[in-house]
């Protein structure tokens, strides 16, 4: 394939010399390989991922890559996002129902974020999803002009959530009342927030989740440390139930903890976190040693969309890599 | 489970070879695997995850295939032959054994396993006792969730039944018989052709093998069954608490 777009020009004006002229100014270079972890499966090469119809405003993928400034002005964190309708929603024609959210607060003091999964069995889960991240962001924003992180009235804010998706699904799904159980039959979401601060080197952060999203610090070492229980150890038969809102059952409780620079704060939905586990596996090392410092924007969903036999769910993470101050 | 390597749904064919299947009853039954594999062949998705075994019994029950993905090309469908008579306690306390190793060995291999699901078909009663084919059975559904006794892999079971089965025996079957995930069995509608049922049994185990594939894509996990409006001609089904078909 010598004189293509990406060959080194060194081996290329060996093996094809005729276009040694050219190959000092090539007109483009780049390539793009999808990336793969052990067995792809058949899904990857065989699905054709489907229009649909109901939702043509909902796109197929979202990605965001940003540097953010702390109060000072100067670069605090970089930050990679990317949300991927997984291979058996583009297959069954349904909308991604992953979403992600991303806020400053006015004083750049806090960065915000929110990952979210709409539960799977509502149909309309995706705008669940969609709320808890924008308006919940929004509203965490609103509270953080007045309320220090640790002080976040979490259990009041969660049923602020809930309550803003059982109102807003009345005006969706014809008929629905406003008990939050019958409304979680058209649509719920689980969902992570974070709270992480944009001064110092050590930067708390605060996080909240309710169902199967996770949070994870990324250590210098590439070891995964997750915030929380991680799902479905120690079972015999693998359960996808999860808890979402609207329905809120036990209040959960916040994690405080703290990220550095050389590590990254990480939110993500089951789609990546089921196959990642404990991190201590092949997905676990392939995302560690790819997010030891911030990728491309694009290369960074390129890697939320890796190819793994069976693991079809839609994926959603958000990385965030704090620099040094 | 530290980080898994895939996802799971096994699938067990069971297949009653009592002599009395013979002839076109057992044509139509060695139809139903290859059937699965064209089905499983047009769908990425679920061809990914399903697994697939195949045990018949009759004095004695067999494992003939093995859990495996259907469509690796190292596997070859087997031919199913008659032998004696129609002990479901043989069938049951084998397939405890196999789901029971199996389960273990995917997992030990790193998988996340969703709870098997059992197609039982039988075309006669059985003949051993009735205390010990319970037994067996009882052996192989029960689980207490709260004190963890029992068989925690236990199957949903889909009893179909053609010709000469019993439909309140077939109906004790049908597990879990109530709650959000309850099961039903199939029955041959009266004076239907045999062989013609089989095949349209056949069609619903497609059907739900593929309807669990997208109810996966909902957010459920467990084996999706036709509506039984969606059913071919010839066939009913019924619900453990069904008295419709006495």
């Amino acid at each position: 394939m010598a004189g293509t777009p990406g060959s080194s020009p060194d081996t290329a004006a060996v093996d094809a010399p005729r276009h040694a002229a050219t190959l000092e100014t090539p007109e483009w270079r780049g390539d793009f390989t999808p990336y793969v972890v052990g067995d792809p499966g058949r899904a990857v090469s065989r699905v054709r991922p489907a229009y649909v119809p109901a939702h043509p405003h909902r796109p197929d993928s979202i990605i965001d890559g940003i540097v953010v400034n702390g109060p000072d002005g100067a670069p605090s964190a970089t930050v990679r996002a990317a949300s991927v309708r997984g291979l058996s929603h583009r297959h069954y024609a349904r909308v991604r129902q992953d979403d992600y959210a991303l806020r400053v607060t006015p004083d750049a003091r806090y960065l915000v974020v929110c990952v979210a999964d709409g539960v799977s069995s509502g149909e309309l889960s995706h705008l669940a999803a969609w709320w808890a991240v924008h308006e919940g962001t929004d509203e965490l924003r609103r509270l953080l002009a007045r309320t220090r992180p640790d002080e976040l009235p979490w259990p009041s804010f969660l049923a602020w959530v809930a309550d803003l998706i059982v109102k807003q699904a009345g005006d969706h799904v014809e008929g629905v009342g406003s008990d939050p159980r019958e409304v979680a039959g058209h649509m719920a979401t689980a969902l992570t927030y974070a709270v992480m601060e944009l001064e110092g080197e050590e930067r708390a952060v605060h996080l909240l989740t309710v169902g199967d999203t996770s949070g994870w610090i990324l250590g210098r070492d590439g070891g995964w440390r997750p915030q929380q229980p991680v799902k479905n150890a120690d079972v015999d038969i693998h359960s996808s139930a999860v808890s979402a809102l609207p329905v809120l059952s036990a209040t959960p409780r916040p994690v405080r903890t703290s990220v550095a620079p050389g590590e990254a704060l990480v939110l993500m939905t089951d789609g990546i976190g089921d196959p990642l586990g404990n991190g201590s596996g092949a997905v676990g090392r392939f995302l560690a040693s790819s997010w030891a410092e911030p990728p491309a924007d694009l290369e960074f969903a390129a890697q939320v969309g890796f190819a793994r036999r069976s693991f079809d769910d839609d994926r959603t993470a958000v990385a965030i890599w704090p620099a040094h101050r | 489970m530290d980080a898994p390597l895939g996802k799971l749904l096994p699938f067990y064919l069971v297949v009653d070879v009592s002599y009395s299947m013979m002839g076109k009853k057992l044509d139509a039954a060695n139809q139903m695997m290859p059937a699965v594999v064209d089905a499983l062949a047009q769908a990425p998705i679920l061809s990914d995850k399903v697994r697939f075994g195949l045990i018949d019994f009759s004095d004695q029950a067999q494992v003939r295939l093995p859990l495996c993905d259907p469509l690796d090309e190292n596997v070859s469908l087997p031919a199913l032959s008659l032998r004696g008579g129609t002990s479901y306690a043989a069938a049951f306390r084998l397939l405890r054994t196999e789901i029971e190793q199996n389960v273990r060995q995917l997992k030990a291999d790193g998988f996340a396993v969703h709870r098997p699901a059992v197609f039982f078909l039988s075309d006669g009663a059985p003949t051993d006792k009735e205390p010990e084919w319970r037994a067996a059975f009882s052996e192989l559904t029960s689980f207490d969730k709260q004190t963890g006794q029992g068989f925690s892999m236990y199957p949903n079971v889909v009893p179909c039944g053609v010709d000469d089965a019993e439909p309140t025996v077939l109906r004790s079957l049908i597990h879990p018989s109530s709650g959000a995930k309850q099961m039903q069995m199939y029955l041959m509608d009266k004076g239907e052709d045999a062989a013609k049922a089989i095949g349209m049994i056949a069609e619903i185990l497609i059907s739900s093998v593929l309807a669990s594939g997208e109810s996966i894509a909902k957010g459920g996990s467990g084996l999706m069954l036709p509506a039984k409006e969606d059913l071919p001609a010839g066939i009913h089904a019924y619900a453990a608490d069904d008295e419709d078909f006495v």
